[in-house]
């Protein structure tokens, strides 16, 4: 590379830049569980990261046209494939969507049921991603103990809703089940499990080097880059300001079932870890604050196959941060346009941002913090400023890499 | 619902305010569609843009660029003509809009003049037939895409 290529890949902006094709593969990873897997080509200096380009799309698979050819109904089940984990998110958001398009207003029981498995997500979303950042700083018996309490929480929801993952449990006009009998008691027992997890695992984070050492100060984003990028979720509240849609826009039950926002200053890894974790306590008592106020009556109400004309447009707070749909509606029985706006979308720019001027043996870490799709991560090309030499790595190399680099530093 | 500072920012860039419950619109011209999203991100809190939707209307291309704060959208509304659609970038003051411009260039094919990411593929791979319409416009035909892509 000459110098003066080299002086024009430093003059970028937002972390996207031109540089020399062959340090982007034609085919990425892929991986089901997000619509926005990401591939990062990163410019190095040495080991320091100077530059991000990131290629979204691998596995686009042209949903929101898709849900064009669908009934109303029939896109609910379209649309929670979106997502493998936050499915319940993108249920609810069209759902609502759609609901204020009719004008109507669901149930009392039914918005507070949403609401309780809106939060049960969250939980096990928040838990997967804890045990991950267990993984790729080496630390695999917090990610196979997180992992085995996160299967309680799976096995909750499949009580309540038949499935782990795809639960096809919200409709237009409300949830399509009652709660079955008896789930107070066992909701009760293992929320209280959770939060006592829970409780260990803030002072695992906060005290055990392993992760101490891999995630203070790793990973940081400014307030100033926040606002200017526009990330969502836990990623935005690490850096001080306080937006969730729950709070700011309540949906389902939130008016009444209200969470309590917390931020943190330092907008590094360890950060996020604390506000995750301190996100799960809140859902558990969310979860049993709903089941105590749980109204009785209906919990669904019937919901015409037309829809009138108009647009609508909704957000909910999925466990990555704000949701965003908008719905066209040509009064038919299918929609005219659909528009999905998933968190880590708006995540991806401050991740670059968030990578500059940390080494390679962050990366893992650094692209776990801001909860993307994982599977993204499982090839990297990697190209030395100077000389122009690039070499791929994989994504357990690169974990390899990580842990000792950092062995016999904390 | 801040409507004054709505109806102030339709009034200075020749466009129309209509606010229905949580939503304001504002519809202006394409040409003044940079400077009305500078005035509406300056709307104190209303900093968040949310996602841009573009969605083909037959004739034109409709885009939308939707701000939040608290329990209010705005939507800032224009339509670009079809046959070669293309308008200054956002992205230059609102740094987020890079990837969401990105994402209608891929799907409709409008053309952001001065966005970085023009003129290549953000979400389509890399192998899409040229002779093909995008994605999301009306004329495009899944099944032909495919055969052009030698998937079938």
């Amino acid at each position: 590379m000459s110098e003066e290529q080299d002086r024009e890949l430093r003059k970028t902006g937002a972390g996207l830049m031109e540089y020399s094709p062959e340090g982007i593969m034609p085919f990425g990873p892929v991986h089901p569980s997000l619509k926005e897997p990401e591939y990062f080509s990163l410019l190095l200096e040495g080991e320091k990261i100077v530059d991000v380009q990131a290629r979204i799309g691998y596995v686009h698979r042209g949903i929101e046209r898709a849900g064009q050819d669908n009934t109303w109904i029939k896109n609910i089940y379209l649309f929670e494939r979106v997502c493998g984990i936050c499915s319940f998110a993108h249920s609810i958001a069209y759902s609502q969507a759609v609901e204020a398009l009719s004008g109507f207003v669901v149930p009392k029981r039914g918005r507070y049921i949403r609401t309780i498995i809106a939060e049960l997500e969250r939980i096990h979303s928040h838990l997967l991603w804890l045990g991950l950042v267990g993984h790729w700083t080496g630390f695999d018996t917090l990610f196979m103990w997180i992992w085995k309490d996160r299967e309680r929480v799976l096995d909750l929801i499949e009580a309540i809703t038949g499935n782990r993952v795809h639960k096809s449990y919200s409709t237009l006009g409300g949830v399509r089940r009652d709660l079955p009998d008896g789930i107070a008691e066992s909701m009760k027992k293992e929320m209280e499990f959770i939060q006592k997890r829970v409780d260990y695992y803030s002072e695992l984070v906060r005290t055990e080097q392993t992760i101490v050492v891999r995630t203070r100060g790793v990973g940081r984003l400014s307030q100033d880059a926040a606002r200017r990028l526009c990330p969502v979720g836990p990623l935005l509240r690490s850096t001080g300001i306080s937006r969730d849609v729950r709070v700011e826009d309540p949906y389902a039950a939130y008016d009444e079932i209200v969470p309590e926002v917390k931020t943190s200053n330092e907008g590094d890894i360890a950060s996020l870890l604390k506000l995750r974790l301190d996100e799960v306590a809140d859902s558990c008592r969310m979860i049993l604050e709903a089941m105590a106020k749980l109204p009785e009556g209906g919990y669904k109400i019937a919901f015409p196959r037309v829809v009138p004309r108009g647009d609508s447009v909704f957000h909910v707070e999925a466990p990555r941060g704000e949701l965003f749909y908008f719905v066209r509606s040509a009064g038919s029985i299918k929609p005219s346009r659909v528009k999905i706006r998933t968190p880590t979308m708006a995540n991806i720019l401050a991740a670059t941002e968030m990578l500059k001027g940390h080494t390679l043996a962050d990366v893992p870490v650094v692209l776990t913090g801001m909860d993307p799709c994982f599977g993204c991560m499982d090839r990297l090309s990697v190209v030395e400023a100077g000389s122009g030499r690039e070499w791929m790595m994989n994504g357990e190399q690169l974990r390899t890499f990580g842990i000792e680099y950092y062995s016999g530093k904390g | 619902m801040d409507s004054q500072a709505i109806s102030e920012i339709a009034a200075k860039t020749g466009g129309q305010a209509f606010i229905n419950g949580r939503i304001a619109t504002i519809t202006v011209k394409p040409e003044m569609l940079r400077d009305a999203c500078a005035m509406v991100s300056s709307i104190p809190g209303l900093y968040h843009l949310s996602t841009i939707t573009g969605i083909d209307i037959g004739e034109e291309i409709e885009l939308q660029y939707h701000f939040w704060k608290e329990r209010e959208f705005v939507s800032v509304r224009t339509m670009v003509g079809k046959q070669s659609p293309q308008l200054r970038t956002v992205s230059d003051v609102l740094p987020s809009a890079v990837l969401y411009e990105a994402e209608v260039h891929d799907m409709l094919g409008v053309l952001f003049q001065g966005n970085a990411l023009m003129g290549r593929k953000l979400l389509l791979p890399d192998n899409y037939p040229k002779d093909a319409p995008p994605p999301l416009r009306k004329e495009a035909n899944p099944e032909e895409i495919r055969r052009l892509m030698g998937l079938e």
